[in-house]
């Protein structure tokens, strides 16, 4: 099958070559001084500037404040997510009224609640939280739901028939009977997240990653600019590849989804 | 006093904005230590009918007494094997039998020691640590007698459970529940449109109508234990169970609702959501 043998044929040489074509181009391209230097920095530049970073612990401290925050947001999301999602599922009423509310909340992109939380929290990490929080609850809400919504009825029923029923319904069924779909409630209400963090930090001007962005467009330190870039464009891969993709294939793995 | 006694249970299914009557008033009535086989022609409503017995669905009229007081409502001492094994694949097979153990707020320790007995009597000890999906639909269906099992319940309700299984499967779960039965003393209600499964396994087997049912005709059966389904002694009581079965199924397949409608298992499972 042309699928299958796409999928086995490594390509690791391919992207290696790619990359190291694509930085070599980008230095020669910044050695030819078509633009100066601080409108288009060499990767020489950017690299001093992650391993100066890296050495006097700014973009640790950084990246841990931006972390730190993301994942207080992420948590808080996840917990409301999971508890609108089912009482959407289950209760019709909830479904009707504050479910629609969700559908058109949901819309609303993260940054778009920033001016929100500055006037509620003023320029706190309560009010950088609030964003992330809300930027990525309602993404965790509509596949809680859509995981509850779509359980098998005999799963509940046979619960039921051996006593299941509320909270023990909740917690022994439902939640884990849902939970492939809110995997990718969680990855998306990460994205979100990891999107609403960088963005606060830049307008909330107070620490993180997203205000070593703003430093360095105000000192026009563009080769620093870059570098952040590189770290949160790092950051997001890695969780993406390490925590969701093994989280997916272990539950995959057990459900017998592949 | 009976173990558990129907009286006049009627259902109504809504199918596409017309009403069918599915239960005409069904009485039956069964003893503790029965094994009764119910079979119908498909959509007759047998399922339905043991559904209700669950308590998982309201009958429209009647009611359903269990040692002689009426019950609803749903709960583990009628316990329910589902045609599809309804098995948690999230869980493995252990955890799968010690659901209801949990539930019931039983301490690990003591779960392990009643579910190793029931593993034990399924032959599934093997197979304790696997996830359902690793299973094939014999071994499923042989998780579910024994997670049903594990929860004593007084009235075991199997709804067509060998349905899915190759021949050769489904003669060999045919002894095992018979095995099941005798070392258990369970009383069990099982639904079958198979008649061969129907004297195999019944000590009476009693025979839905068509639409609106009602049960037929009982039939005991005092054929001595263990029987197979090749025995060519059961022959006669099966082409009895076949005589009452036949002139129904013809029924059913001329009866007005039938085109409408739309499939034969409409009316057995229509009640469910």
């Amino acid at each position: 099958m042309v699928i299958a043998t796409a999928a086995r044929k490594n390509y690791a040489p391919h992207k290696i070559a790619f990359y190291v074509g694509l930085v070599v181009v980008w230095q020669l391209v910044a050695m030819v001084d078509v633009w100066p230097d601080n409108i288009f920095p060499s990767p020489y530049d950017v690299g001093e500037d992650l391993v100066y970073g890296a050495s006097n612990g700014s973009l640790f401290y950084g990246f841990a404040t931006s972390m730190w925050r993301l994942a207080v947001g992420l948590a808080i999301s996840i917990v409301g997510g999971i508890i609108l999602g089912i009482f959407m599922a289950r209760v019709e009423v909830v479904n009707q009224t504050a479910g629609s509310l969700v559908l058109g909340l949901q819309s609303i992109p993260s940054i778009a609640w920033v001016p929100l939380g500055i006037l509620w929290f003023g320029l706190t990490d309560a009010g950088i939280i609030f964003v992330i929080a809300i930027g990525a609850v309602f993404a965790v809400t509509i596949n809680t739901y859509t995981g509850v919504k779509n359980i098998q009825p005999y799963y509940i029923e046979a619960a039921r028939n051996m006593g299941a029923s509320g909270g023990k319904l909740v917690t022994n069924v439902l939640l884990p009977a849902a939970f492939p779909y809110m995997i990718t409630g969680f990855k998306q209400g990460w994205a979100f997240a990891w999107r609403g963090v960088i963005g606060a930090e830049l307008l909330f001007s107070y620490l993180g990653l997203g205000y070593m962005l703003y430093v360095g467009r105000s000192l026009n330190d563009i080769s620093s600019i870059v570098a952040i870039m590189l770290v949160i464009m790092a950051v997001g891969l890695v969780i993406d590849s390490v925590v969701f993709k093994k989280l997916e294939n272990k539950v995959m793995a057990r459900w017998g989804l592949r | 006093m009976a173990k558990l006694e129907a009286r006049n249970i009627v259902k109504y299914f809504t199918h596409e904005s017309h009403r069918l009557q599915a239960l005409g008033g069904v009485n039956l009535k069964v003893e503790s230590g029965d094994f009764v086989c119910l079979v119908g022609p498909s959509g007759c409503g047998k399922s339905t009918f043991l559904r209700i017995v669950a308590g998982l669905e309201e009958p429209d009229g009647g009611q359903i007494l269990f040692d002689g007081r009426p019950v609803t409502g749903t709960g583990p001492s009628r316990i329910m094997v589902f045609q599809e094994g309804a098995l948690f694949p999230w869980l493995t097979v252990r955890d799968n039998v010690e659901f209801g153990l949990k539930i019931a707020g039983i301490p690990p320790d003591k779960r392990a020691d009643i579910s190793e007995r029931y593993l034990d009597m399924m032959q599934l000890t093997k197979f304790a640590g696997s996830y359902t999906h690793q299973l094939s639909t014999g071994m499923k269906q042989r998780v579910a007698i024994a997670r049903a099992l594990v929860m004593d319940p007084d009235v075991l309700l199997m709804d067509e459970p060998f349905a899915a299984l190759d021949a050769q499967t489904r003669d060999l779960l045919l002894i095992e529940t018979q095995l099941m039965w005798t070392r258990t003393k369970k009383t069990i209600l099982f639904v079958t449109h198979n008649v061969v499964e129907a004297a195999v396994l019944g000590t009476r087997v009693a025979v839905f109508s068509n639409r609106p049912s009602t049960i037929k005709r009982e039939l005991e059966n005092n054929f001595p234990r263990p029987r197979v389904s090749e025995d060519e002694k059961l022959m006669p009581f099966q082409h009895e169970i076949l005589q009452e079965l036949r002139p129904e199924v013809k029924k059913s397949r001329a009866g007005p609702e039938y085109g409408r409608a739309g499939s034969e298992s409409g009316g057995g499972k229509g009640g469910r959501p």
